[in-house]
């Protein structure tokens, strides 16, 4: 199922997370698992902030890679929808409010 | 775009490790926030009185300059982190920017309600200071009367706010005996432990702590126990669904980097991916090397880490360049450490006796026949007790030719 496009995501604000050299790791304390994010998963994760929707997502991606919208918006819900698998992002409906 | 994930030592872990020690990122810090303490352990190496520790001002534009840098892993360590009035305030910034929180303590301060403060800041880990299950020894090193009725009392708090717990247990001539009494109280308690046989000089290079250092010949119990596996990881099955580390039960309890492969023939990760704040602003590869790059308080830590000439120095170091360990026919088995080569040998470079001699037990203890360090054949040949390599060739050359 694809996560619409007008949804707003924010981080899960437990994680620990670093952006080193356009590669971005994540660690889940909980359970200690490490994630990692290439170079168009980092920039999305740069952007994810509650408040930007997943089509203002895509539309960035269009804008900063050579991508074409239709395939933007498809990439973006996939690797929205992988991440709340693993717990590091939620909808901001999931968690009421925008966290900090 | 893509997501990969998996935990513990692992390719993905490796990986990161390979591209920071590259490039020179400081992935993993270590911060003494304190040497102040409440206990007054017997092998400690730090100083106790406070010389001017970093103001709470100080120590956030400390944490500003290592997140900007790309330091994830942090480390707040003391002396006793509860002692500073302003931890809350130093972990809020530490969660606010992201980092991986894990925290070293030993715990007599530790109350419900801090336990919570805790949990509020996402801690991965805290690693408490067991000497031993036994009052009279653990209160006989730490000589503070109850102290581990009341760390053991702070562990099922800490873990009932779902704080991951390690214990770190240094062993020495007090409570060596005793090592697997440690072992189970980890078992019994659920959570990882690592058995340290590093004690160290104090930071100024006197050698107090070494008093207190366990001969290597009364180590070989430990070296030889099955469940530790000649030093290999090894956990109990209720320490390996608790695993949130990425350290091994055996090994050293004041490194700040990470033991990994990706190290390749670097010594280890000081001063390439890791470093050590002392609680004075002070900038060191390693709380075990402590050779001063810079100080905080005075310059900004990317200057000192990408500029300074003891910092240089140390990543041109090679293990397969040093004078006599390159050599070592034992090497394998050998973990030198750049630190305590120049505290107790006088030289980063040199070879020193307490890790030649477990070297060679390990050796033995792994099957290798009668194992000789470099620097102890160097010894016994400058005392003329074995051939040096030229001798050798000679003798050969000198049977050949009578046999014509």
């Amino acid at each position: 199922m694809n996560t619409p496009a007008a949804m707003t995501w924010q981080k899960n604000p437990e994680l620990a997370w670093r952006e080193i050299d356009d590669q971005t790791v994540i660690i889940s304390p909980n359970d200690s698992v490490m994630h990692e994010l290439n170079d168009t998963g980092s920039f999305l994760w740069k952007n994810i902030d509650g408040i930007k929707s997943v089509g203002e997502l895509a539309e960035l991606l269009v804008e900063n890679y050579e991508v074409t919208p239709h395939v933007a918006l498809s990439d973006t819900q996939a690797l929205l929808e992988e991440m709340s698998s693993r717990k590091l992002v939620a909808t901001v409906a999931e968690t009421g409010v925008v966290l900090p | 775009m893509s997501v990969t994930s998996s935990a513990g030592a692992t390719p993905l872990m490796d990986r990161l490790i390979s591209r920071t020690v590259r490039k020179h990122r400081p992935l993993s810090v270590h911060f003494d926030l304190t040497y102040r303490c409440n206990e007054r352990c017997v092998h400690c190496y730090l100083d106790h009185d406070d010389h001017g520790e970093l103001t709470t001002a100080e120590c956030l534009k400390v944490l500003d300059d290592l997140a900007r840098s790309g330091t994830l892993f942090l480390t707040f360590s003391g002396g006793e982190i509860f002692l500073r009035r302003d931890l809350y305030e130093i972990l809020a910034a530490a969660r606010h920017l992201h980092f991986d929180i894990s925290l070293k303590s030993n715990a007599l301060l530790v109350t419900a309600e801090r336990a919570a403060r805790l949990r509020e800041f996402a801690v991965r880990r805290v690693q408490i200071s067991v000497y031993s299950d036994v009052p009279a020894i653990h209160d006989a090193i730490t000589k503070v009367p109850g102290s581990l009725e009341r760390t053991l009392a702070a562990i099922p708090v800490l873990l009932e706010h779902g704080l991951p717990v390690k214990l770190a247990c240094p062993l020495m001539r007090e409570n060596l005996a005793g090592y697997r009494g440690v072992m189970a109280l980890a078992e019994k308690l659920g959570v990882p432990y690592v058995l340290d046989l590093t004690i160290t000089p104090m930071m100024d290079g006197s050698g107090g702590p070494l008093e207190h250092r366990a001969s290597v010949s009364s180590l070989l119990p430990v070296l030889r126990d099955p469940v530790l596996h000649s030093c290999k990881p090894q956990m109990t099955p209720q320490a390996a669904r608790a695993m949130n580390s990425f350290e091994p039960s055996l090994g050293s309890a004041v490194s700040s980097g990470m033991a990994s492969s990706a190290y390749e023939d670097l010594p280890c990760s000081a001063g390439h991916n890791s470093c050590y704040i002392s609680p004075y602003g002070d900038v060191f590869p390693c709380v075990q090397l402590p050779q001063a790059a810079g100080n905080l308080r005075r310059e900004k830590f990317d200057d000192i880490w990408y500029h300074a000439p003891q910092l240089e120095r140390l990543r041109a170091i090679r293990e397969t360049q040093l004078p006599i360990c390159s050599r070592c026919e034992i090497r394998s088995y050998c973990e030198r450490c750049p630190g305590l080569a120049l505290m107790e040998g006088g030289d980063m470079l040199g070879a020193y006796e307490r890790a030649c001699a477990l070297a060679e037990e390990k050796a033995r203890l792994a099957g290798v026949a009668a194992p000789i360090s470099a620097l102890h054949l160097k010894r016994k040949q400058e005392a003329g007790l074995v051939p040096t390599k030229g001798e050798v060739e000679f003798a050969s050359f000198a049977v050949h030719t009578s046999s014509d």
